[in-house]
């Protein structure tokens, strides 16, 4: 197997403003083998799923008990109540709160305490719209367009050491997302297979056009382009390893064939192929719902069903990873507490979120939701934000990736937490 | 007598006056003369040619560099700051898209966003609102699309296709290239997106309209037309900002002195002004106020983050520009609102209220903050209407702040990533001088020795939209499905009119160049060379007046300079040659091109190619089954291999190091 160390960046590591003294001394130690690469210390994964275009909280995870609730929504509300014909009941998490019956995957984490919900969340900024919400949750500035980076950038430059090799944040999409804007390292993957130099129909044409694009870069005086060129090379020899085409899942995992689920299966696949992930990001569409959203069964229902399945088919094949990693969703606002002339839902304020791993204060529904009433409501329509989504993501991103600085992950934010995960 | 030489004298002194002044005036208001200082720099006219062709256009086409040393430099610069040339070419190539110069207005009537029309079409019982859902549902789908036909609607991604067309054979084919050049660089530093679906709709006019006709001109004109414009108006949300009207009247008695008034008229006064901070508080907590816009033109568009204003200026200057929306558009298009009034009122009735209305642009009185506030230490008096905005953008554009950003923001543009101070304070000595005139920056930039030094030649990274124009103009390709370049410039890193925040793009080699763009800059050259993106033809030999390279270390030679003109090819050129030599290599690249040369035989139309993400493995096994052999006919072989060889040449060079700096 070949080695991270392969990935040091030699006179990369000038770029990184360590100095012209070529390779420092604890970084020679790590390549020599003779201690343990500090580099490579903290191996944790943070997983974050962006749920596109609000999803409607109070139908994933329903106060069940609440009569406000019921009667604005006469023909979405569900219950956890057994013996109702052709439909399915909520799964009853607390008495209180029933989880979706498509997410019944969940059930068995949230009863070993290892998913964690909160609900209520949301942002201080009170936009409805979703480009301006989802922007602001991206960037973590709530009030402030032009933060230039975003959010995970940050963690990314605050983990406490260079990235070793360009996998180490790594978003499952076609372009880079806000989240990951900014000067630390991050590269945007839609697919690992792709990750190569390619000539269709050609394969000895590649061959030489890589080996001489190696040789060319490695040559040129620019060190930017002859940093990065090594970088791409190596990477390629790394991810040519494996098989990436014919992955084959543990412990008889089957994904979803869907974009979530070949996201989250090509995660994995980097996680296990150990090249340095250590923050991911993967996007889930569809939850826009101002019509017709359906009860048990359409278009919510597929979507939380596949929600569920694709992060219990993640953790599932990780099995051997399962402490490395914090599965973390987050969607830019909730939805209206009264159902629209539609059968939907429309853009309203807080959501839940759902957060899973084994140091995940599990088995609890987080945060605050009061008893629904005209006067509880926020601008007397939607469920309230009572916890800031800054205090959610700091907190996990404080426990798992030892990231402790707030004041540069969320600038302007007063770092309360609300004990979503333990230690 | 003596009165008359008197007056004589006078008259030639004044006149005198009048001749230095007017020239002052010239020098103050106007651009300065071109006097480019190459020669001092050491740089022949070619070197110096290839230059400004690296800058200034999308890269020099074959010939280009002989062709402007020919015209003369400052010749041909001046030309391309005046950027009006004759377009013959790429305006009959502009012809056949039909939308992309269609006013906001039209947009919304031809070209509705989607959650619109659904509305519309169950309105107009087509749709039925409860088998509607949001999911992909392909009967659905099939009613809304006869709905639009039947309307004449059209899908906005059409547009959007057509205006991203527009962009990549503008920058491929247009004469302007300068203006090109500017139009991206200012669109990118009044960054607005498709992302977001407010404002995505009149992008298009954004571009066209606001941008392109202004790009040389005074910044103040610039800053003022995408203050008014529908894409800034919603993309920063000040369309939806809105303050507190207090009628004049009112003003005047919270202020006025109590003195001399009945204890009713003050009772009635106190209730008066109670009523109006009530309305006040109302809006509020309505969130009436949107400092979006307000914080982003002083910190991004203007003054930059340390151009010395505190977050009370941001709220006032958002005060400043409350009532700044944009005007009703199209039949049932946006501002359905406003437009009641606007007819209530008419022209005359608006005029008298303080209403504008100007293009598309709506300065709504009634919703604009008529108090008094204070930006950056200037006082806007209480009633200052629309005026008050202009007057505090135009002394954000004059500001020493604005003159040192946007100097600097040119030059790291055009020098190189980090210009060095002295010519940062010469342009933006220029740009006060001048009032602010673009023009005349930037010939102070090129009449600088730092434009010409080392430290600036080859010494900026090509963006990914630079990298593909720059190839498909050094190879005089053929392009007849831009969209298809589009979508590659987008897999290296660049999603064009998609840059979500408001700083646009970063300008840096930086953010350009990480592990996932680079190997698909590489990708992009040996496609592109081997013909695998449809929609762009390549004439490689004709790139070389027809002449078969005698070798491919020929081949090298001969198109490495073709490609890149006036650079130094020797590390290219030596590292490339011993494996273009290595026998054992070139022939299993040929053997790989006998199979391919039985593909291209049968799809030479470029149409069928499939770039390499549509993957349609099935069709290639069809057409290869429909292929002769390759070794039915030697002659086809043997070109196909040399063909081949040579495409593989010009995609390395393509995707070589030296290709990504301009």
């Amino acid at each position: 197997m070949v080695s991270r160390r392969a990935f040091l960046k030699g006179g990369g590591l000038a770029l990184f403003g360590i100095g012209l003294g070529g390779i420092p001394g604890f970084l020679a130690d790590a390549v020599a083998g003779t201690a343990t690469p500090s580099l490579f210390k903290k191996k944790k994964i943070m997983v974050c799923i962006f749920q596109r275009g609000a999803m409607d909280g109070l139908m994933a995870v329903t106060p069940f008990t609440d009569d406000y609730l019921k009667a604005a929504r006469p023909s979405l509300f569900m219950t956890a109540a057994r013996g109702a014909v052709n439909e399915k009941p909520l799964i009853d998490l607390d008495g209180r709160f029933g989880l979706h019956p498509s997410m019944a995957a969940f059930e068995p984490m949230f009863r070993e305490k290892r998913l964690g919900i909160v609900h209520g969340i949301g942002s201080p900024n009170t936009t409805r719209s979703h480009f301006d919400a989802q922007d602001f949750m991206e960037s973590g500035t709530p009030f402030k367009k032009g933060t230039t980076s975003g959010w995970l950038n940050r963690a990314v430059g605050l983990l406490g050491h260079d990235a070793a090799t360009p996998f180490q944040g790594v978003s499952l999409t076609s372009s880079l997302p806000r989240s990951f804007y900014g000067e630390n390292p991050a590269v945007a993957i839609r697919n690992l297979a792709d990750f190569n130099i390619q000539l269709r129909g050609n394969v000895a044409g590649a061959k030489m056009a890589s080996k001489s694009f190696e040789d060319l870069y490695d040559q040129t005086s620019s060190d930017l382009l002859k940093n990065t060129g090594k970088e791409s090379f190596d990477a390629i020899k790394m991810l040519q390893k494996t098989d990436v085409k014919n992955y084959k899942p543990e412990n008889d995992v089957t994904y979803p064939t869907t974009a979530l689920g070949n996201s989250l299966k090509q995660i994995a696949q980097l996680i296990k192929m150990d090249v340095g992930l250590e923050v991911a990001f993967a996007e889930s569409n569809g939850w826009d719902t101002h019509f017709n959203q359906g009860k048990d069964t359409g278009v919510f229902a597929r979507n939380v069903n596949d929600l569920s399945n694709c992060m219990m088919a993640f953790w599932n094949d990780l099995s051997r990873y399962q402490d490395d990693v914090t599965v973390m969703t987050m969607t830019e606002f909730g939805r209206t507490v009264a159902q629209n002339g539609t059968g939907g839902t429309d853009h309203g304020r807080a959501s839940c979120n759902f957060i899973l791993g084994n140091t995940v204060n599990g088995g609890v529904v987080h945060g605050m939701v009061n008893p629904l009433s005209k006067d509880n409501l926020e601008d007397g329509r939607d469920l309230a934000v009572t916890t800031d989504f800054r205090s959610v993501f700091s907190e996990v991103a404080d426990v798992h990736l030892g990231i402790e600085n707030d004041k540069i992950l969320f600038p302007d934010f007063d770092g309360k937490k609300i004990g979503v995960m333990r230690g | 007598m003596k009165y008359h030489i008197g007056k004589f004298y006078l008259s030639v002194i004044l006149f005198c006056c009048a001749v230095v002044f007017s020239s002052f005036v010239r020098m103050m208001g106007t651009a300065d003369k071109l006097a480019m200082p190459y020669k001092k720099a050491g740089l022949s006219n070619e070197q110096a040619a290839a230059h400004l062709l690296s800058r200034f256009t999308y890269g020099a086409k074959p010939g280009q560099v002989e062709e402007v040393v020919k015209m003369g430099l400052e010749k041909w610069l001046k030309k391309q700051l005046d950027g009006n040339l004759e377009d013959k070419n790429l305006d009959q190539m502009l012809s056949q898209y039909d939308a992309i110069n269609i006013s906001n207005s039209e947009v919304e009537d031809r070209f509705p966003q989607n959650p619109r029309v659904t509305r519309w079409a169950i309105r107009d019982g087509y749709l039925n609102k409860d088998s509607l859902n949001t999911g992909n549902n392909k009967y659905q789908r099939e009613i809304i699309q006869n709905y639009m036909k039947e309307k004449g609607y059209r899908p906005l991604q059409d547009l959007y296709r057509q205006f991203f067309n527009q962009k990549i054979l503008r920058a491929a084919y247009g004469e302007n290239q300068f203006r090109e050049i500017m139009t991206d660089f200012w669109f990118n530093h009044f960054n607005v997106a498709l992302n977001k679906t407010q404002c995505a709709s009149f992008v298009p006019a954004y571009e066209r309209d606001v941008i392109r006709p202004n790009v040389f001109g005074g910044f103040e004109d610039l800053l003022l037309t995408t203050a008014k414009s529908p894409a800034m108006l919603m993309y920063l949300d000040n369309s939806s900002s809105s303050g507190v009207n207090v009628p004049m009247a009112d003003q005047d008695m919270m202020s006025m002195e109590e003195m001399g008034m009945s204890s009713e008229q003050k009772a009635k006064k106190k209730e008066r002004v109670k009523k109006i901070q009530q309305q006040i508080q109302n809006k509020k907590k309505q969130g009436g106020l949107n400092e979006n816009y307000a914080r982003e033109v002083m910190e991004l568009h203007t003054l930059g983050v340390d151009g010395g204003y505190t977050q009370n200026d941001v709220t006032q200057a958002a005060r400043v520009l409350t009532g700044w929306t944009v005007a009703p558009l199209g039949k049932e298009g946006y501002g359905a609102g406003s437009k009641a009034l606007i007819e209530r009122l008419g022209p005359s009735g608006l005029r008298e209220k303080g209403f504008v209305l100007d293009g598309d642009f709506f300065f709504n009185a009634n919703r604009h903050d008529n108090g008094e506030k204070i930006v950056l230490g200037k006082k806007f008096p209480a009633g200052g209407g629309y005026d008050e905005g202009v007057e505090l953008l135009k002394m954000l554009a004059h500001h020493q702040s604005t003159a040192k950003f946007i100097s600097k923001k040119l030059a790291v543009r055009f020098v190189n990533d980090v210009p060095p101070a002295s010519l940062l304070d010469r342009m933006a000595k220029t740009f006060t001088s001048t009032k602010g005139d673009i023009k005349s920056v930037i010939i102070t930039m090129v009449n600088s020795p730092e434009f010409w030094s080392e430290q600036a030649l080859r010494e900026k990274t090509k963006s990914p939209f630079e990298l593909a124009m720059s190839a498909v103009r050094s190879l005089n390709a053929e392009i007849t499905q831009p969209y298809e370049l589009y979508s590659w410039i987008n897999r290296m890193g660049q999603q064009m009119y998609y840059y979500q925040a408001p700083t646009g793009f970063p300008d840096n080699g930086q953010y350009w160049i990480n592990t996932g763009s680079l190997l698909n800059r590489m990708n992009f050259g040996l496609a592109l060379a081997s013909q695998r993106i449809p929609g762009v033809k390549l004439n490689l030999p004709a790139l070389n007046s027809n002449k078969e390279p005698e070798s491919v270390e020929a081949a090298l030679l001969t198109y490495s300079k073709l490609i890149m003109p006036e650079r130094e090819l020797g590390q290219t050129v030596a590292r490339l040659k011993p494996m273009l030599n290595d026998p054992n290599l070139q022939q299993k690249v040929a053997q790989a091109a006998e199979q391919n040369s039985a593909k291209k035989d049968n799809n030479n139309s470029g149409m069928e190619m499939q770039s390499m993400d549509k993957k349609p493995a099935k069709e290639e096994k069809m057409k290869l089954g429909n292929g002769r052999k390759a070794n039915e006919n030697p002659v086809i072989k043997t070109q196909a291999g040399t063909n081949t060889m040579l495409a593989q040449v010009v995609g390395v060079i393509i995707g070589s190091p030296e290709f990504q700096r301009k």
